[in-house]
């Protein structure tokens, strides 16, 4: 561990660290753009000047390529150092065009901030400016070259971090071009980090395209909800429109990134035609008359038919917070059936699969960059987990092997492709891990896995599937198609749930909550309208068994966008905004406790999951396996 | 002698207050009477256009950052030809407090402070102004800039073609 002296703090740090790492970790930033955490060095933008006052080496260095040695004596307020830095984003202003005003990146550019603290105010240079023509590269990222300052992120990310073959750096000299060879969508299902990684405004969010500045966001850690991963984002929103989704760092699950699928969608947040009023019957009405309609009938419907015919579904894309409530439910009337998988088979295979993941065996995805062999099982990951497929191919790029059994596509990393589980020689690799899809769940790769102490992961389905595993097994849930399946389930409550199977017509829908407009809406009787997941604080525990939180980032109601026929906000004061009236669903849940007579619940997670209150957004998550 | 200080204070005192009583009034009988300030004086705002006509307020935002009463909103949006716009833009005058902090944050000198005092409204709604109301048809007090003439984008001239620039590079070219 060497220790240095930096402006006169002493620091030690990790062998390997450089400078620039090394004064950050004691709060001293020093301008940069081409270094990045994930991407490393580059030594390409020459900002991040220091002077070296004794030690090993002496002089001007560049701080990112340096790495941290015993009796380094640094400043990085050096009269020399500091001339360096302002003369070296002089220089790279010299052809930066003077559009902030119209950039998406202004307020939350690094070029900016950096042009700021490298002293750089006031334009000498009287030539005229270098010009690029963009390229359209599809419907969510706008280009804009003439921003660039030849950091190289871009490339460095796209071929080399993400494996793509579509985009990269062409021309010579003050000319070089990063682009694509012809106007087209980019190919990576990782694009969009290019937006967040450019440190100018060369790639901006088209699908937020000239929306707001980041001193107006709303915007609060949260979690994505698109597949079982939870990598960890935080959402923007502003004026009551989700307008986009960045990737936020947690190194031991996505590290910086995320993938397209959990940036771009927001269309189930901002859709106009939301649920957003309760509606008994197909009419709209308040929440107390629909509460009091859904006692009435759930009484009527009890005493006619029995508790037992009653089935109250949750699901896998629900926080924690309702599905521990839905299970609430279920225990207060005592029903017959407590669903939260809709497939037998999957709901097993889903068991099984977090059952046999403990605290030494699971893998988080960072488990998996770090890995000497990793070996994927029937699972096409940049189908169902794209990150996970990035975290693969960083495991190859620092060479470990990979191996598949069955159908895998990905161009992210070589593999050999095998036959079964034996061909692969897990047990010469001292970190190994086994990637599974839930469809391929059993004995034989859980075993496989012990006896080789290989690290497993699971690609479960949906944000949430872990804890409705848990939560199955904890009340004895029953998968939905047998419940139906046994032919006493006459009718149900469903919470958030995408059923995949025909539900026969006998089956009364007493109410459904949702944020979604799905199928299973237009057949309840009473729906109500729930918050979607950035709306609310919540849990979701992803497929290594990690409970993390997600916070409100944004007060439900449509958009003001859209609003007033004459085009402004309307003049028109009121308490809630229109269609705000949504609540979060373990809140909808709570008031139906409350009607049928239970104490009013101000807390969801109770029990073993009151350890969950406490969790920190910001930090790395809690297990619970 | 503090005694003669004392009574040369007095006098000095006196003498001062007598100067004021013989001084003739300033009060001005407004509104029958009224005062004209001079052009640099802050009261109502005005949205301008620069010199082709065109809306010269991008959106930015910087106004109602900088605004210290956060009297201004507004929603930037995109023409088609990728002008940025204001599509609703909106100040509260029964807020401002006509510092003039925004027309020193415009980047575009759109939005600029006139010598209008005269804004009273009896229903305090009417003096929330929208863009419609805001938007005059001159320039104000420059007739000559352009934000976009130097922006560096293009957007109302071809890329390459505004002050200041270079053609667009032929990034296929060998030709230094
Ligand atoms: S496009 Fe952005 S990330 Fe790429 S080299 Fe230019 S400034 Fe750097
Ligand atoms: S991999 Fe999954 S959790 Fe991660 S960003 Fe993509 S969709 Fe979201
Ligand atoms: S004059 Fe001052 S208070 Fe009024 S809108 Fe401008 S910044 Fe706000
Ligand atoms: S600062 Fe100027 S250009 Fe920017 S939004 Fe305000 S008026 Fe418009």
């Amino acid at each position: 561990m060497p220790k240095l002296i930096i402006d006169n703090i002493p620091v030690e740090v990790p062998e390997g660290t450089n400078v620039l790492e090394a004064a950050r970790s004691i709060g001293i930033v020093i301008p940069h753009f081409c270094w990045h955490p994930a991407l490393g060095r580059a030594g390409a933008c020459r900002a991040c000047a220091v002077k070296m006052l004794d030690g090993p080496v002496k002089g001007l260095q560049m701080s990112c390529m340096l790495p941290a040695q015993d009796g380094m004596v640094v400043s990085t307020t050096d009269a020399e150092a500091m001339a360096m830095r302002r003369s070296v984003i002089e220089w790279l202003m010299i052809n930066h065009p003077h559009d902030c005003p119209v950039c998406d990146e202004g307020g939350e550019c690094q070029l900016q901030d950096f042009t700021i603290a490298g002293g750089h105010g006031i334009r000498r240079y009287d030539g005229r400016k270098r010009t690029y023509n963009n390229q359209y590269l599809g419907e969510f990222i706008a280009h804009e070259m003439n921003r660039c300052i030849q950091c190289y992120r871009c490339v460095r990310f796209y071929q080399e971090y993400a494996g793509g073959t579509d985009f990269g750096v062409m021309g010579r000299a003050a000319m070089v071009y990063f682009g694509r060879q012809s106007d087209g969508p980019l190919e990576s299902p990782f694009s969009g980090n290019l937006v967040d990684i450019c440190p100018t405004g060369v790639f901006t969010d088209k699908t937020a395209r000239f929306r707001a500045r980041y001193w107006d966001y709303d915007m609060a850690p949260s979690i994505c909800p698109h597949c079982s991963l939870g990598c960890n984002i935080t959402p923007v929103a502003r004026y009551r429109e989700l307008l986009k989704v960045v990737a936020r760092r947690n190194d031991r699950v996505n590290g910086w990134f995320i993938c397209d699928r959990g940036r771009f969608p927001k269309a189930n947040v901002n859709a106009l035609d939301r649920p957003r009023q309760p509606l008994v019957d197909g009419k709209a009405t308040s929440w107390d008359e629909a509460l009091d309609a859904l006692r009435e009938r759930l009484n009527g419907f009890l005493e006619l038919n029995g508790t037992q015919s009653l089935a109250i579904i949750g699901s896998p894309r629900m926080s924690m917070e309702g599905n521990t409530m839905a299970a609430r439910l279920h225990k207060l009337l005592d029903t017959g059936k407590i669903c939260y998988f809709s497939d037998s088979v999957h709901a097993g295979q889903t068991l099984e699969a977090v059952a046999s993941l403990t605290p030494d065996n699971a893998a988080s995805q960072e488990d998996v960059r770090q890995a000497d062999l990793v070996a994927i099982v029937g699972s096409d990951l940049l189908a169902e987990a794209p990150m996970m497929a990035l975290a693969v191919r960083q495991a190859w790029r620092n060479g470990a092997p990979v191996y598949v059994v069955g159908e895998e596509t990905s161009t992210l990393f070589e593999y050999v492709a095998v036959a079964s589980l034996s061909d692969i020689p897990l047990a010469e690799a001292k970190h190994p891990v086994l990637i599974c899809g839930t469809n391929h769940v059993g004995s034989d790769i859980i075993d496989t896995a012990a006896r080789n102490k290989a690290k497993l992961s699971f690609i479960l389905d949906g944000p949430n599937a872990f804890g409705c595993a848990l939560l199955s097994q904890e009340y004895g849930a029953t998968p939905l198609s047998e419940a139906v399946a046994s032919g006493k389930i006459k009718g149900l409550i469903s919470f958030e749930s995408d059923l995949t199977l025909e539900l026969p017509a006998g089956i009364r829908v007493l109410a459904a909550a949702d944020c979604r407009k799905t199928p299973l809406l237009s057949r309840a009787e009473i729906v109500l309208p729930s918050s979607a997941w950035v709306e609310m604080d919540g849990t979701f525990i992803n497929n290594e068994g990690r409970a993390q939180r997600f916070k409100q980032v944004m007060e439900p109601g449509l958009p003001i966008k859209g609003l007033d026929p004459a085009g402004h906000p309307p003049r028109l004061h009121r308490n809630t905004p229109p269609g705000g009236e949504v609540l979060p669903t373990w809140r909808i849940i709570a008031k139906i406790t409350e009607r049928l007579g239970s104490e009013w619940i101000e807390d969801p997670l109770s029990d073993q999951w009151e350890r969950l209150r406490e969790l920190d957004a910001e930090g790395e998550g809690i297990s619970v396996v | 002698m503090p005694l003669i200080s004392d009574i040369k204070a007095i006098i000095a005192g006196f003498g001062v207050t007598l100067h004021h009583m013989l001084r003739r009034p300033v009060t001005i009988q407004y509104p029958e009477e009224k005062r004209v300030p001079y052009p640099r004086f802050r009261a109502r705002i005005v949205l301008t256009r620069d010199p082709d006509g065109g809306e010269r307020c991008v959106a930015c935002y910087l106004c109602s950052a900088a605004c210290p009463v956060d009297c201004i909103s507004m929603q930037a949006a995109e023409r088609d030809d990728g002008r940025r716009y204001a599509a609703w833009f909106r100040i509260n005058f029964s807020r401002c407090i006509f510092c003039g902090l925004c027309a020193e944050a415009c980047p575009t000198l759109a939005i600029q402070m006139t010598p209008d005092y005269e804004i009273c409204k009896r229903d305090i709604m009417d003096l929330v102004y929208e863009k419609e109301d805001l938007l005059i048809d001159g320039c104000g007090k420059d007739n000559s800039y352009n934000f976009y003439h130097h922006a560096g984008i293009g957007v109302t001239q071809p890329r390459g073609a505004g002050l200041e620039e270079r053609l667009p590079v032929d990034v296929r070219s060998l030709l230094p």
